[in-house]
């Protein structure tokens, strides 16, 4: 294949994953109309949130105490500097996530943990009620163990992500996503339960997790 | 016939020792008394039942109950808290364990260590599977073994001292009187070992030196043909060097300290035979159990010490009337007087206290010769909780002389114990979680949160309420099969349906973290499975076949995967899709199929013996990994390993008394540092034995 052929190739490309968009975004078929292309699923992997860097005198492992700010729509970390602003949709510090809504930012965000799969979520169900962060510890995405997207199995010292918890998020610009969970331990694997405490506390707070974020408006994920 | 039976129970049971020179007598002819409460011929009772003789213990070079009950089919040894024994795929807290008929008591977690019973003055011990609690009461839910030690019945002396790796010393003294109407016996073991570690580097060793010392007297007295009074007294004393090293956040805290623990047995009673259709005994019961943990933490001044004393009084008659030729009944009752003190509930003044009143009823009746029909009846009056009906039905149905069908269905309960009902536990050292029983959970989790505590409640908190005893209905479908002496086969279909089962729950999370537990009748289960056993006697050797195939369910786990809400993750993609009913695996800890293949044999002049026992069991789960809950079949890192063990004997009994043994367990050296604490590899033993006194030929 020559230069020339390539170029043409990647003008289709182009052409048609804008046509797609453009159709995505127009269509107004319910399911299976021929317009709807299936949504990109994203994913992010290695998502620091504030790594343990020490210890407390009483032994608590610490980390700075700050969030890690997150675009979905750009599939991108945003600085810290626009915490205050609707560019982040989503925050982590440990196993905490905020969405950008109430008491965590100006955005109208908001989430809820839906009990299924992930590919079966075509759309958000009708009866669905968007949470939003009240207070730091009254989040949409519930703290603690076996509330939320995580169980933390004290025998074992590891904490994973509950299989069949998708998070269903409103982002700060009031668009809808749908993500999963899928490590919180870097290089999205998780340590063996025989591994060091040492090795547990040193790789975890690193997300890795995939998503369909819904960029016309609509609470669909084709 | 009938008056040689009826000594036999009023002896409660007889020294086998006599029977070892009938070289391949069938266990099948052997007398059992667990599963009736009365004297039976193994052979024919209609519930599942196993015998391990003495001559099987010594061969086995077993020197603890866990020991010899690892090598039996369907027997599965538990490593926390002790050596407990699972049956017919029920934990440890389910199997009432027994001491010439009378209940063991000082169970750690729901686990009776079985480490703290010797072997070495143990006649026989007898397992009944399947529930019992129609005869037996609470605990007998899974089964019954009973642990029969030898009675005073001749004048012998014998010492043995087996010496074997990680400087483990084993030495007892056995002997025993008969003079007349009077009969005594005297049984000194001492067990020691340094221990040893599985995971180099570690703090702690995986099993820290011990030393242990067992005392059992026993003494008989014919007050008349008819009258017999004899008591046994039993005492147990056990050290155990303690070193902690609790990793917490990253921090290793290591502390340093030992544990004690105590058992105490009494046990007086008075038989009398009005005649030869009449007889009746009287057994008094003390026992008592104490245990204490002290830990020094390093560099932290203060001692953290754990105490915790149990006794255990009872007192109870039976009676056993003959009618006629076809019938029979044993009818008895109890008064049963429990109580507890612990620093773990309260402070260690407070005594907490339960008490029984219990009566129980069994009707035998042969309406014709080939068949056998049992009925029976228990009632438990309870202080603290609900009281128990425990029925039971049973029956034998010969087709000829070698082969019958047994079925039994019957009623099994375990009542809640003090640890579920008062246990007020917090560990500062290891995530500061607290336990609480349930009697004193919504006081307890009430006073946190009025102190800025509690973080927030679960669901389960709003479940809590009075504990009432977990129940099962169990039953059993068998077959026996004898062509000729010593070539059986036996085949037995179990099923065991278990109610209320309390389990361990979080009910709320604390500011800073810990979680709070708590004890919740909510659970129910099933355990079913089929279990094989074969035994052929062929010349000087005698084989035996035995396998049990296992299958349990999570009832409520069993319905949220059918209605589509349990969850597992591809492990090449990490997505997550429905578990499939059949990736479901069951409880944890069983293993879904266990066998075992013996060969014992022995001279002729009984000079030489030797066995080599070889034991499967295949793999069994121990941990969620996929943060679903439960144990499934496609994330291969939820379960141990299966593995194989071979053990091997041999020994030579010289004259003037004196025999050898040596002996391997774990020949091919399997090791599992993580689930199987309690294998220390391949383990390579010599024990020599001398008969002072001995009255048997050589």
């Amino acid at each position: 294949m020559n230069r020339g052929n390539m170029k043409d190739l990647m003008k289709a490309m182009t052409i048609s994953a804008a046509a797609i968009l453009i159709f995505a975004a127009c269509s107004k078929d319910e399911n299976g109309g021929t317009g709807i292309q299936p949504l990109t699923v994203r994913t992010a992997k290695d998502i620091i949130a504030d790594t343990i860097i020490g210890f407390s005198s009483t032994g608590q492992p610490v980390g700075t105490g700050k969030f890690t700010f997150y675009s979905l729509e750009n599939n991108a970390i945003v600085p810290s500097a626009d915490s205050n602003s609707g560019k982040w949709d989503l925050a982590f510090r440990g196993t905490t996530i905020l969405t950008n809504s109430g008491a965590s930012g100006p955005g109208n965000g908001g989430a809820f943990v839906y009990v299924g799969t992930f590919g079966e979520l075509g759309s958000v169900p009708a009866d669905s009620v968007f949470r939003t962060d009240l207070s730091p510890s009254n989040l949409a995405i519930p703290l603690g163990s076996n509330r939320g997207w995580y169980i933390y199995n004290p025998t074992a010292n590891l904490i994973t992500p509950i299989p069949g918890r998708v998070i269903v998020v409103r982002t700060a610009a009031g668009k809808y996503a749908k993500l999963e969970i899928l490590n919180y331990y870097k290089g999205g694997v998780t340590p063996d339960a025989s591994a060091p405490d040492i090795v547990k506390l040193r790789e975890q707070r690193y997300y890795t997790f995939r998503y369909v974020w819904q960029p016309n408006g609509t609470n669909r994920f084709p | 016939m009938r008056p040689r039976i009826l000594l036999l129970l009023l002896l409660s049971a007889l020294s086998s020792m006599a029977q070892d020179s009938t070289q391949f007598r069938s266990d099948m002819d052997e007398v059992v008394i667990t599963a009736t409460r009365s004297a039976r011929k193994l052979s024919n009772v209609a519930v599942p039942t196993a015998l391990i003789g003495r001559k099987r213990i010594e061969q086995s070079g077993s020197l603890r109950l866990n020991d010899i009950l690892a090598e039996q089919t369907g027997l599965f040894i538990t490593q926390r808290f002790g050596k407990g024994v699972q049956m017919q795929g029920l934990n440890p807290d389910y199997t009432l364990i027994l001491i010439n008929g009378e209940p063991m008591i000082g169970r750690m977690s729901g686990v009776l260590d079985l480490s703290r019973i010797s072997v070495g003055n143990i006649s026989k011990v007898e397992i009944v599977k399947g529930p019992s609690s129609s005869l037996y009461g609470s605990e007998a839910l899974a089964g019954v073994i009973n642990i029969i030690t030898e009675q005073p019945s001749a004048d012998k002396l014998s010492a043995t001292l087996r010496y074997g790796r990680f400087n483990t010393l084993d030495g007892s003294i056995n002997g025993s009187f008969k003079r007349g109407k009077s009969s005594g016996s005297g049984f000194l073991n001492s067990n020691s070992s340094d221990g040893y570690s599985l995971l180099p580097f570690s703090a702690q060793k995986t099993v820290e030196p011990f030393r242990r010392f067992t005392q059992q007297y026993q003494a008989a007295y014919d007050i008349s043909p008819k009258t017999r009074l004899s008591a046994m007294v039993r005492y147990h004393h056990e050290n155990i060097r303690n070193s902690i090293a609790v990793s917490n956040l990253g921090q290793t805290i290591l502390s340093y300290g030992r544990e004690v623990n105590q058992d105490l047995n009494v046990n007086p009673v008075l038989a009398h035979r009005f005649n030869s259709k009449l007889k009746t005994s009287l057994r008094g019961y003390y026992t008592s159990f104490a245990s204490e943990q002290q830990l020094d933490v390093k560099d932290q001044a203060g001692t953290y010490d754990d105490r915790f004393r149990q006794r255990f009084f009872r007192l109870e008659n039976q009676t056993d009337i003959t009618l006629g030729d076809a019938m029979s009944v044993n009818v008895g009752g109890g008064y049963i007087m429990e109580n507890v003190r612990s620093n773990r509930y309260d402070t260690l003044g407070s005594v907490r206290t339960n008490t029984i009143g219990y009566l129980f009823l069994q009707h035998e009746w042969k309406p014709v010769q080939s068949l056998t029909l049992i009925t029976g009846l228990r009632y438990d009056a309870n202080r603290n909780y609900a009281s128990v009906w425990s029925p039971k039905l049973a029956l034998r149905y010969a087709l000829s002389s070698r082969l019958a069908l047994t079925g039994s269905v019957g009623r099994g309960f375990k009542a809640p114990d003090f640890r579920q009902l008062y246990l007020n536990f917090t560990n500062v050292a290891a995530g500061s979680y607290s336990v609480f029983g349930s009697l004193s959970a919504r006081d307890e989790v009430e006073r946190l949160r009025a102190a800025g505590q509690i973080d927030y409640l679960t669901p389960s908190y709003g479940k809590l309420q009075d504990l009432s005893p977990e129940t099962s209905t169990g039953s059993n479908l068998g077959l026996q099969y004898q062509w000729k002496p010593g070539w059986s086969l036996k085949l037995n279909a179990f099923r065991n349906d278990v109610n209320h089962l309390i389990i361990t729950d979080i009910i709320a999370y604390k500011k800073n973290g810990g979680q709070v537990f708590s004890y919740l009748n909510v659970s129910r289960a099933f355990t079913q499975g089929l279990e094989a056993e074969a035994a052929m006697a062929q010349g000087r050797f005698t084989y035996s076949l035995g396998y049990q195939f296992l299958v349990t369910a999570d009832k409520d786990v069993l319905a949220q995967i059918r209605a589509g809400n349990v969850f597992t993750r591809d492990e090449l993609t990490g997505a997550s899709r429905r578990l499939q009913r059949h990736e479901y695996a069951g409880l944890p800890n069983r293993s879904g199929h266990m066998a075992n293949a013996k060969l014992f044999y022995a001279s002729k002049d009984a000079r030489w013996q030797g066995s080599l026992r070889l034991l499967y069991q295949s793999r069994w789960g121990v941990n969620d990994v996929d943060g679903n809950g439960v144990i499934n079949d496609n994330v291969t890192a939820e379960f141990a390993r299966g593995f194989a063990q071979a053990n091997l004997s041999a020994g030579r009994t010289f004259s003037k008394g004196l025999s050898v043994m040596i002996g391997v367990d774990n020949l091919f050296n399997y090791k599992d540092p993580v689930n199987l604490p309690g294998n220390p590899g391949r383990n390579g033993y010599v024990t020599v034995k001398y008969d002072l006194i001995h009255k048997h030929k050589p």
